[in-house]
């Protein structure tokens, strides 16, 4: 179709960006710093996640009210069970929410036809998914932020251990950057956002609720019948003192082994909390907050099945076995092996969505549309 | 009279009697104007270069084998029916695909290796208009000018730039969801110039547009490729395409249409629009110079002529002003892609022949 006449050959080619690119880090991040605003801009500012935080804000205020209102007559300091139990809540929101917040990062934008308009540009497939990542999480701390009030409510109801705030907060950061990178990668790796919001939401309840079924099945599966030496009880009417006797007796007893099967826990992002967080112990020698009863809790089932005898009575006959801060000094701590899984389930959801992203695409699964 | 050539069909019916003789029909003359360009590119060439570029979708081959060269300085119509490649081509280019086999240079630049030259070389504008809903078109076109690398002050200053050339400056802070159709084009056009390209890719980008915007779109393509810009349109609006495009790539089934087939298409007849200010003294003039009744169509006032050759149009001209027919208009009912283009699809057996010869 080329008509005769030849254009002329051209002299002044369009000018090239006149701009100097910013080179090293510092245009490295900037163009990443572009890609968290563009993220920021399109969730933080729908109505939407407004009304979200609003209903995070009153659900998890009603709880606490009403907790504090339940046990004020119970104890005194109120205030580690009570950021205890924000804590907790904050964690299950986000776990609830940010999955669907960052699901359908990359495959929606796909859909909606916007991710091709980045990749054309200067934009790495890694700064891609990093910003996406980096939107979607900070985008998810806002539910942290909405219950900053209560933390500082239950600071000043005193009993509050400073331990407790430095290390249950970064923590709970972390795990929603977890859940955020498990979003936005699998995001990017499944094609429709339908499903990998849902994939997002299994592999969330499997750490956190798949983990304590796993738990559970396998101690029950684990049990076996062992022979057990019977105690006998002497009672002195005139000091009304039981005495523990040896006998030579035994009895069939269904054991259950939670040591086996413990580690399981190991990866559960409540029990990462609970475990990370140096217990206090009250007066009474038992944890004084959620987490460290929850940490306790894993604590023992860690401990092989007690042989009961008269050695762990006192001579008035009072149990006289191991106190929880003794269990807490001989069993391991876990936390940072769970943590270890965590972020590296998201590193690798995050390089898998950073290797789909990549252009010029050579494989695509079938029926994808890259523009 | 007797030795001039006049317009008379093969398959005609003799003409009536007393008419002058009608003159042999015209062979086509297998000549390949494009003999050798379209089988041999060179890869250093600017523009876009396309050398037997191939790209399959597990048994599906969107593209077989493509080679072209779309020229700096010139508008290149990417012509073809639904599912010959046009797409998949242009993502390819857009250095989004990579293909299967063949080589592409955009500005020099091969899209698999130094995606990054292609795209800051190039401008792309899908067919499907992905915006950000939320976004006004001023936040848009910065954002984008920023992800191109330009700092931001240069980059808010270029989009207040295209938000003007657009027109639109009304809405360059409303949510982009507000906009319309065409509007959106416009600012899908914007964005594609964000980083002042050298290489425009345009899928559709007059769909939606109004006249007035047509027009635009039409100055300021041309403009950019008289600055030495290259310019790729994909697009099914024929008519436009005749207008704005200076070459024409034909492609069809993944492949370029060339050679024997594109002159084949290109001979073939065409239909003249002739407006008379007496319509019977043309039809009658028509008749009477010997034109086959089977190749006139009237409608109303216009008579439709299907004629092989342009040598043959200007001979009809000719004849009708001597015979005193008051001509007010005389012109191809369709352009020059746009009748290739139904050639070629009719020599498929496909659709959209244009309607001619037919027995009023």
């Amino acid at each position: 179709m080329t008509r005769t006449i030849e254009a002329a050959e051209p002299t002044a080619p369009p000018t090239a960006p006149a701009a100097a690119r910013a080179g090293g880090a510092a245009g490295w991040l900037g163009m990443l710093g572009v890609v968290v605003g563009l993220e920021l801009r399109q969730r933080v500012r729908s109505v939407a996640w407004y009304v979200l935080l609003g209903v995070v804000a009153l659900v998890v205020g009603g709880v606490i009210v009403v907790l504090w209102v339940a046990l004020q007559g119970v104890q005194r300091d109120l205030g580690g069970a009570i950021f205890a139990t924000t804590i907790f809540l904050v964690m299950l929101v986000t776990s609830l929410v940010t999955p669907a917040l960052s699901g359908s990062a990359i495959n929606g934008d796909r859909d909606g036809g916007t991710l091709a308009s980045t990749q054309v540009t200067q934009l790495s497939a890694t700064q891609l998914v990093l910003g996406k990542v980096l939107g979607a999480w900070i985008a998810s701390l806002g539910f942290l932020a909405v219950c900053v009030p209560f933390m500082v409510g239950s600071a000043m109801l005193g009993g509050l251990r400073l331990e407790a705030v430095l290390v249950a907060i970064p923590l709970v950061v972390l795990e929603i950057g977890v859940i955020s990178a498990i979003g936005v990668g699998l995001s990017g790796l499944i094609r429709r956002p339908v499903l990998s919001t849902a994939v997002s939401y299994l592999l969330v309840a499997m750490l956190s609720l798949g983990t304590l079924i796993g738990f559970g099945v396998a101690t029950v599966a684990s049990q076996s019948e062992e022979s057990r030496p019977e105690l006998g009880w002497e009672y002195d009417e005139r000091t009304g003192i039981s005495t523990c006797i040896e006998t030579d007796r035994t009895y069939e007893a269904v054991v259950v082994r939670p040591d086996r099967v413990w580690w399981m826990l190991a990866a559960n992002p409540y029990v990462i909390l609970a475990d990370a967080i140096p217990p206090g112990f009250g007066n009474d020698g038992h944890p004084d907050d959620v987490f460290g009863q929850i940490g306790l809790a894993v604590r023992m089932a860690q401990e092989p099945p007690h042989v009961e005898s008269c050695a762990d009575y006192d001579p008035r006959g009072i149990w006289a076995g191991d106190t929880p801060r003794e269990v807490y000094q001989r069993t391991v701590p876990s936390w940072f092996v769970g943590l270890a899984i965590h972020v590296a389930l998201a590193a690798l959801a995050t390089w898998g969505a950073v290797a789909a992203a990549r252009t010029p695409a050579r494989t695509l699964a079938p029926g994808s549309r890259i523009a | 009279m007797e030795s001039e050539r006049a317009v008379v069909p093969h398959a005609s019916p003799p003409p009536a009697l007393g008419a002058p003789e009608p003159v042999r029909a015209s062979h086509p003359a297998f000549v390949d104007p494009l003999e050798g360009a379209a089988t041999r590119v060179d890869l250093a060439a600017g523009g876009i270069v396309v050398d037997a570029v191939a790209r399959s979708f597990g048994a599906v081959h969107a593209v077989r084998s493509m080679t072209f060269h779309a020229k700096p300085g010139r508008v290149t119509g990417l012509i073809g029916p639904n599912g010959a490649g046009k797409t998949t081509l242009l993502l390819m280019l857009a250095s989004l695909l990579a293909p299967d086999a063949g080589a592409i240079r955009i500005a020099g630049a091969d899209p698999v290796r130094e995606p990054r030259a292609v795209r800051r070389a190039m401008g792309w504008m899908p067919d499907v208009l992905g915006t950000w809903r939320t976004l006004s078109p001023r936040v848009i076109l910065t954002t984008v000018g920023r992800l191109h690398g330009v700092p931001r002050a240069a980059a808010a200053a270029r989009a207040d730039e295209l938000l003007v050339e657009a027109r639109l400056e009304e809405l360059a802070d409303r949510p982009s969801r507000v906009l319309s159709r065409g509007q959106q084009q416009r600012l899908g056009l914007a964005r594609a110039l964000v980083h002042r390209p050298s290489v425009l890719l345009l899928d559709e980008p007059a769909a939606g547009l109004d006249p007035t915007s047509r027009l635009e779109l039409r100055q300021r393509l041309r403009a950019f490729a008289a600055e030495g810009g290259t310019v790729l349109i994909s697009s099914h609006d024929l008519s436009e395409l005749d207008e704005l495009a200076e070459d024409a790539v034909f492609v069809d089934r993944g492949e370029v249409v060339g050679g024997e087939r594109l002159v084949l298409a290109r001979q073939a007849a065409r239909e003249w629009r002739i407006r008379a200010l007496d319509p019977a003294a043309l039809s009658h003039e028509l008749a009477r110079i010997g034109v086959a009744f089977d190749r006139v169509r009237i409608e109303g006032e216009l008579a439709f002529v299907a004629l092989d050759r342009d040598e043959d149009a200007a001979d009809v001209l000719a004849r009708l002003v001597r015979a005193g027919v008051p001509i007010a208009h005389f012109a191809p009912a369709v352009g020059d892609i746009e009748r290739t283009y139904l050639e070629l699809s009719a020599a498929q057996g496909g659709h959209g022949r244009p309607e001619r010869g037919g027995v009023r």
